[in-house]
């Protein structure tokens, strides 16, 4: 059922899992949220102890995290929640009920809320790139870029798993009620 | 009956030791910072308990919609949240040095034991109720 007045086509995974792997989804989004921000809490509680570089104790730590760093975070932070506010059902395009608008409204948010966290990302990839790699810090203070890309990695991992596992039990329930 | 009282003295023997565990981790080093963990773990108990009756009801109300709403899902999310934090900060406090790692490692045991010790038990008291059905 393909319309071609339609340019941009969400092709959700038709998956039909049991009811246990929607549970298992959930719990998994949740671990690797609450995996993403407390990777980046341990660079930045590293950051506020931080010692000075092996080899030499007199230097002082050249670089901290600061507010930067936390800017990717609070974006992919932002998309994750404008993406799972989205009534799922209104995004797959069933114009049947409510106002047709409603559908063309869910999707600007959707991409809103991808963009956001795609941001993130990028963002998190240039903290790293600009702020610690071209300085050519030592490994022990590069982490922390590390660490923030591995944050908006693992919560986009999250919000796929999440979305993947909630779309899925909706598929099942579907086939359940016919 | 015999089984199930032997169940929780042992169980609450098991508490105990997370208990003492815990203690132990913040009193030989003189600092107080792991008791946060214990606090992640209460927490994590609140989690789980609070979801299992909104389970139980969506299964009595209709049997064609199953267990999978929002408000059931979103208490999945935030136990999961809370028991990885549980695990997690020890760790993250050892890797700046405020704890001592030896003291991780016996908080993250004990928290696991007392996280352990009250899955356990919810699940046996959720087992008896059906048998009583």
């Amino acid at each position: 059922n393909y319309d071609p007045r339609r340019v941009c086509l969400n092709p959700f995974p038709e998956i039909s899992l049991g009811k246990h792997r929607r549970t298992v989804g959930v719990y998994l989004a949740g671990a690797l949220f609450a995996l993403a921000n407390w990777t980046f809490l341990d660079a930045a509680i590293l950051s506020a102890h931080a010692r000075s570089p092996w080899g030499q104790p007199d230097t002082p730590p050249p670089v901290h995290v600061t507010f930067v760093d936390w800017i990717p975070g609070i974006c992919s932070l932002l998309g994750y929640l404008v993406i799972n506010m989205i009534d799922k059902d209104r995004v797959r395009g069933d114009e049947g009920f409510g106002d047709s608008r409603a559908v063309w409204r869910a999707r600007l948010f959707l991409f809103i809320g991808f963009a956001l966290m795609a941001g993130g990302l990028a963002g998190s990839v240039t903290v790293l790139i600009l702020k610690y790699i071209l300085n050519g810090y030592p490994e022990q203070f590069t982490y922390y870029g590390y660490a923030n890309v591995s944050q908006s990695v693992a919560l986009m991992l999250s919000a796929i798993v999440l979305w993947i596992a909630q779309s899925a039990s909706s598929e099942y329930e579907y086939n359940l009620t016919l | 009956m015999a089984a199930g009282l032997r169940t929780v003295i042992l169980l609450s023997f098991v508490l105990a030791v997370g208990f003492l565990l815990i203690i132990l981790s913040c009193a030989l080093w003189h600092n107080w910072l792991p008791l946060l963990v214990a606090l992640f773990f209460f927490e994590a108990l609140t989690f789980v308990l609070a979801p299992l009756p909104n389970a139980l009801f969506a299964h009595c109300g209709s049997d064609e919609y199953g267990e999978s709403s929002g408000p059931v899902d979103l208490g999945r999310f935030f136990t999961s949240i809370v028991v990885v934090s549980g695990f997690a900060l020890p760790i993250i406090l050892a890797h700046s040095e405020v704890i001592d790692p030896k003291a991780c490692a016996m908080s993250i045991i004990g928290g696991g034991l007392v996280y352990g010790t009250i899955l356990a038990y919810s699940a046996a008291f959720s087992q008896e109720d059906s048998e009583y059905e």
